[in-house]
């Protein structure tokens, strides 16, 4: 029983430790940090104006692939028969292989001499030199390489709700005589609403600090906070500045979780 | 249908890559050229690379198994112990879930940092940056996904059995060494795969905390911009995928079936 505590402290203690690293955000020297916060708030609109974008683009992104998702879900749950998990298993496998080299496949087939371009240019559709430019480095390349990267991950806590919703009140549904539309949009909706918003919690609030996919096919316009974060520390030196603005994120994201956390239960997450 | 063109879409980048692992050219574009696999076999001879999957395969080694280890242990005091203050561990536990991992890249970069800075004036040896953190920055992303793994099986075995055991005589610890684990050896297992994907694919807090030492991701990324490397980059990549793909869905499916002959109902 002491064995169980203890070796359950430790976990614990690892993740306190490091939310010590984060308090530690704050620079040791108060004047300066007031300063330092100052100038996040006033001077420095960009970054407000970059965090911003962000957290449109990420509402952007989550929204998609909610709406992506969701059909993927249900379908595995509510149609398919026996096949559904090796179906569900397909459909996740590629989420659990590697972040870093599906990015970068997009990269190769967007890019100006990439697939897509030369493909065109060899069907005669487009002369070669004149590739589509917004199909790289640009906001829409972020939105969707990171639709694509989270589908597969948000198909599976839909497909858990759905699935595990009582079927007799969809059936009871249709006993009473409405369609299956009707049934869909008063019944099966609502009731799985709860495990969708956890699912569109835990793509949304990552999604704000995304920096990987933005510097990899995001050039100059597809640029999001966490680039100035990450960039502030790695190529700057000025931790200072970075640590303000990591600490804004932290104290956003904080209150979304706030927000959003009522649907947000170990319940809901388990499925995850 | 809609399922079926959404799963062209997944693999289709997949697809891409090795299509063009085979192509005979610098550029990644239609017409192809040829085909050849001597990309793959430059693969071998490059040093940089080679030791960067090494260094990566040993991280990820490494810290799967502590959060394994560690998942296990938390997810079995979660749902078997009456532990004051559950809601708020539990929180904590899966807390590195939401936060953007450029923060805790950061916080992590802070605080080792500091732990330096600490060190080194007053006993002369430091922390320092390398595997050691990259390790310890993986385990705690890790550690979510691991108990989110165990724990619903853990709950879902009920307390029958290891009560069962307990009448027969036995101590806590080889009841849970004797009826427990074995009973959740499959889910261990997913989980040990789940953090090892995670952790070798890992760029965000490598980047911060890796100090000189050279990851896979770390190097992948770095390579990306140059032409020359690209075919090579691709080649491994695919490797990569395609292994982690049988991997992923192997293991899976395996756990599935062997579930099933333990007798349990699915999870998931």
């Amino acid at each position: 029983m002491l064995w169980l505590i203890l070796f359950f402290i430790v976990p614990i203690f690892i993740v306190a430790a490091y939310s010590v690293g984060l308090l530690s955000l704050l620079p040791s020297d108060a004047g300066v940090s007031f300063f330092a916060w100052k100038r996040l708030l006033e001077w420095d609109a960009v970054y407000l104006q970059l965090f911003r974008k962000s957290i449109w683009m990420a509402l952007e992104v989550s929204v998609i692939v909610v709406v992506l998702a969701y059909p993927v879900g249900y379908f595995l749950a509510l149609v398919v028969g026996r096949r559904r998990y090796i179906l569900l298993l397909l459909i996740i496998a590629p989420f659990l292989t590697s972040y870093l080299l599906r990015v970068l496949a997009w990269r190769l087939i967007l890019g100006a001499e990439g697939v897509v371009n030369s493909l065109l240019v060899t069907i005669g559709a487009r002369e070669a030199g004149d590739p589509i430019q917004w199909l790289i480095y640009s906001r829409f390349t972020v939105i969707l390489v990171l639709v694509y990267v989270w589908v597969p991950f948000v198909a599976l806590p839909i497909f858990v709700t759905l699935e595990n919703l009582d079927r007799s009140l969809l059936e009871a549904g249709s006993d009473l005589g409405a369609s299956r539309v009707r049934t869909f949009l008063r019944v099966t909706l609502p009731l799985s609403l709860p495990g969708v918003a956890a699912a569109f919690t835990f793509v949304f609030i990552p999604t704000i600090g995304e920096f990987i996919t933005p510097s990899l096919v995001g050039g100059t316009k597809g640029t999001m906070y966490g680039n100035a974060i990450s960039e502030l520390f790695l190529k700057g030196s000025n931790w200072e500045t970075g640590s303000v603005l990591a600490l804004f994120l932290v104290i956003v994201v904080a209150v979304l979780m706030l927000v959003l956390g009522r649907f947000v239960q170990v319940r809901n997450v388990e499925a995850i | 249908m809609f399922f079926g063109v959404l799963l062209i879409f997944l693999y289709a980048p997949i697809a891409v890559l090795v299509i063009f692992s085979f192509n005979d050219s610098l550029l990644v574009s239609l017409p192809l050229s040829g085909f050849t696999t001597k990309w793959y076999r430059l693969l071998l001879d490059n040093e940089e690379l080679t030791s960067s999957l090494q260094v990566s395969l040993v991280i990820a080694g490494i810290s799967s198994v502590v959060a394994v280890g560690l998942g296990v242990l938390a997810s079995y005091a979660l749902v078997r112990r009456r532990v004051p203050g559950k809601g708020a561990a539990s929180a904590l536990l899966l807390s590195p879930l939401v936060i953007p991992y450029v923060v805790f890249g950061i916080a992590l970069l802070i605080l080792f940092q500091s732990l330096d800075d600490f060190l080194i004036p007053r006993f002369g040896f430091y922390f320092g940056f390398g595997v050691h953190t990259i390790v310890i920055g993986h385990v705690v992303v890790s550690i979510p996904y691991t108990i989110l793994t165990i724990m619903p099986r853990l709950e879902k075995l009920g307390v029958a059995v290891e009560e069962a055991a307990h009448d027969l005589g036995g101590s806590s610890v080889s009841t849970f060494r004797r009826v427990t684990l074995p009973l959740l050896t499959p889910s261990v297992i997913s989980a040990y795969l789940i953090a090892f994907t995670l952790s070798f694919d890992e760029y965000a807090i490598a980047s911060f905390v890796a100090g000189d030492v050279s990851t896979y991701p770390l190097f992948l990324y770095g390579q990306v911009r140059i032409r020359i490397g690209l075919p090579q980059m691709i080649a491994i990549s695919v490797i990569v995928l395609v292994l982690s793909l049988v991997f992923v869905i192997g293991v899976e499916a395996w756990r599935r079936h062997a579930e099933q002959r333990l007798g349990m109902q699915p999870v998931v």
